[in-house]
């Protein structure tokens, strides 16, 4: 018997860092664990005793990519605590502004992060040599993105203009409508982005997932909706504790989240279309036809066509949100707080996030814990990894191990949410 | 505002960018030159600080004459060192990390424009060497040092590339 080592340093185009060890003994994966070494974060004992209005700001610091989805899910779930329902034009400018996070971390992802891996370049610069115009339209979406971004957010990385109730300013119509030509525009290059990761060779694996996603029946989740499953989950947020738990795991500093009757789920945009395909308008769903994502996508490989299809509908969607808007009276409503608990659940660009806070009369939190979506995926992301590697133990290390990676970054993990991510160790006895 | 000795209308755009995290240590150091700079410069050279994302940099000099970018680095000089980079004429020494915790940092920035032909006529880069990135720690001795010499050397930049007055123009 002959043992064989891989080892990857650091694993790249991912956000934060983590390891992979792979143990392979007489032809079988005996062992496929992600070890997270990106240190706890800590936010939740963090945020024990700071005010209630204080979360989107403190939470928006988790995750340099994806800051809105942690200050909707926190403001959410503080409205929901005390009593609440925000709706009309600032429910309206919430969903726009986590358009512009959509657009701005898909565009980043599927471009230039996840593309070169099924074209065989190294990274974007090698594969812009010879796909220049993509990435420039890939370039330009983003702009989109982070402009949106700016005018809700107040800047593009952790956005200042989200409070609890609503916002600090919110735009005027104008504003709002200088983003439009942009925006058809940025439709067009999602578009051909869309039908470019079409044409990809995407190796073959098909997993048997239980998807997971909210649901809110007329729209495309986001901001709000029940949480369901492709099996017989249909809970409010607030019953998440029913159905799911998070365990502890040796080898990671981030929990893992499981289904308590069943073990590992999908969330994210593949769990989202299988799960809210009805949703998309009939152009979108014609689209959607026309690149084979009209039946069910269980291959991981493909979610980058997933991803593609919604930054489509994120342009879409964004310009039918400010053809109906029209400026509010007043930026926010006002809050008062009240002892109890608040359930804040979103679909961040990755998955779900589920935000639970505890606060007291005076509005101070007692608890709070937070379910992010890289940790919930944790355990598929190991399935397909073993599943991958078991159908690839031909291939020589090197091969081996860009696959691996390869198949990580389907997930687009946000390791920094998770607190985790990427060396790769394959033992081979 | 007052605004003094500002050059005539045809002066060239210029953009100013301070790269890095105030909450990392040593990375805050690009945006503390640029506060120094922010408000004593005419109009036309813009002052900015970023945090995070490199790649929106190809945006933001898009259009501009020039660039100057400033930002933390390690090479394994001493903490303070500063090193000036023609970065259209030269390629970035391969030894150098500028700082990033994500995908994209400023080397790959570079880099990518250039294939694009994306990069300004001019990218002036200051890497300075970096001593620690920890959460939530001030700029080190060493590198605070470093910064009203770079402050200097841009404006010196400014002076002698594109003839642009640097001394008796505030902003309020």
């Amino acid at each position: 018997m002959t043992a064989r080592t891989i080892k990857v340093d650091l694993l790249a185009r991912v956000e934060g860092e983590g390891a992979l060890d792979l143990h392979v003994r007489n032809g079988k994966v005996t062992r496929a664990h992600l070890r997270i070494f990106e240190p706890p974060r800590l936010f939740e004992a963090m945020l024990r005793g700071r005010g209630f209005t204080e979360a989107p700001d403190i939470t928006a610091r988790i995750c340099g990519i994806c800051p809105v989805a942690y200050q909707m899910s926190s403001v959410h779930a503080m409205e929901d605590a005390c009593g609440v329902r925000i709706d009309g034009p600032i429910r309206l400018l919430r969903r726009l502004l986590y358009c512009g996070e959509w657009i701005e971390s898909h565009t980043l992802h599927v471009a230039m992060l996840h593309a070169p891996d099924f074209l065989g370049y190294p990274d974007a610069i090698q594969m812009a040599r010879d796909h220049g115009d993509l990435v420039r339209r890939a370039l330009a979406l983003k702009k989109i993105g982070n402009g949106i971004m700016r005018l809700l957010g107040g800047r593009e990385i952790h956005p200042v203009n989200v409070r609890v109730g609503g916002f600090y300013r919110v735009p005027r119509k104008a504003e709002l409508l200088t983003l439009l030509e942009d925006l058809k525009q940025g439709r067009d290059n999602a578009v051909t982005l869309l039908r470019w990761v079409a044409t990809f060779d995407f190796p073959d694996l098909e997993q048997d997932y239980e998807f997971v996603s909210l649901r809110h029946g007329s729209e495309y989740p986001l901001n709000e909706g029940r949480i369901i499953s492709s099996r017989d989950v249909d809970i409010a947020a607030a019953d998440f504790d029913t159905e799911f738990e998070e365990r502890h795991v040796a080898h990671s500093t981030a929990l893992h989240a499981v289904l308590k009757r069943r073990g590992a789920y999908l969330v994210g945009p593949m769990a989202r279309l299988a799960l809210n395909f009805d949703c998309l308008s009939p152009d979108l769903r014609g689209l959607a036809r026309e690149v084979g994502l009209d039946l069910v996508c269980r291959n991981p490989f493909r979610s980058i066509m997933v991803r593609a299809l919604e930054v489509v509908w994120a342009c879409e969607e964004a310009m039918r949100l400010i053809e109906a808007y029209d400026m509010p009276d007043r930026p926010f409503e006002p809050m008062t707080p009240r002892p109890g608990v608040g359930f804040g659940c979103t679909e961040a660009p990755r998955g779900m996030l589920w935000h639970r806070y505890e606060i007291d009369a005076e509005g101070s939190i007692v608890d709070a814990r937070i379910v992010p979506p890289t940790s919930q995926n944790q355990p598929s992301i190991e399935g397909d990894l073993r599943a991958t590697a078991e159908k690839s133990l031909h291939l020589p290390d090197d091969g081996l191990r860009h696959l691996c990676e390869q198949t990580i970054r389907n997930y687009d993990p946000c390791i920094s949410c998770s607190c985790h991510f990427l060396n790769l160790t394959v033992h081979r006895a | 505002m007052t605004c003094v000795g500002a050059d005539p209308p045809a002066a060239p755009s210029i953009v100013i960018v301070g790269l890095g995290n105030r909450d990392r240590g040593d990375d805050g150091v690009g945006p503390a030159v640029a506060d120094r700079l922010a408000g004593t410069l005419p109009p036309h050279v813009r002052v900015i600080r970023m945090n995070g994302d490199a790649l929106a940099l190809i945006d933001t000099w898009a259009d501009t004459e020039a660039a100057i970018v400033v930002d933390a680095a390690v090479s394994g000089a001493k903490p303070g060192h500063v090193l000036r980079i023609d970065a259209v004429a030269d390629e970035l020494p391969t030894h150098l990390a500028l700082s990033s915790t994500h995908s994209f940092g400023l080397v790959d920035a570079i880099a990518l424009a250039r294939v694009l032909d994306r990069l300004p006529p001019a990218l002036v880069i200051y890497a300075i060497e970096a001593a620690t990135f920890d959460a939530g720690t001030p700029i080190t001795d060493a590198v605070s040092r470093a910064v009203p010499m770079v402050v200097e050397r841009i404006k010196g930049d400014l002076r002698a590339l594109w003839q642009i007055q640097t001394e008796g123009v505030t902003h309020a």
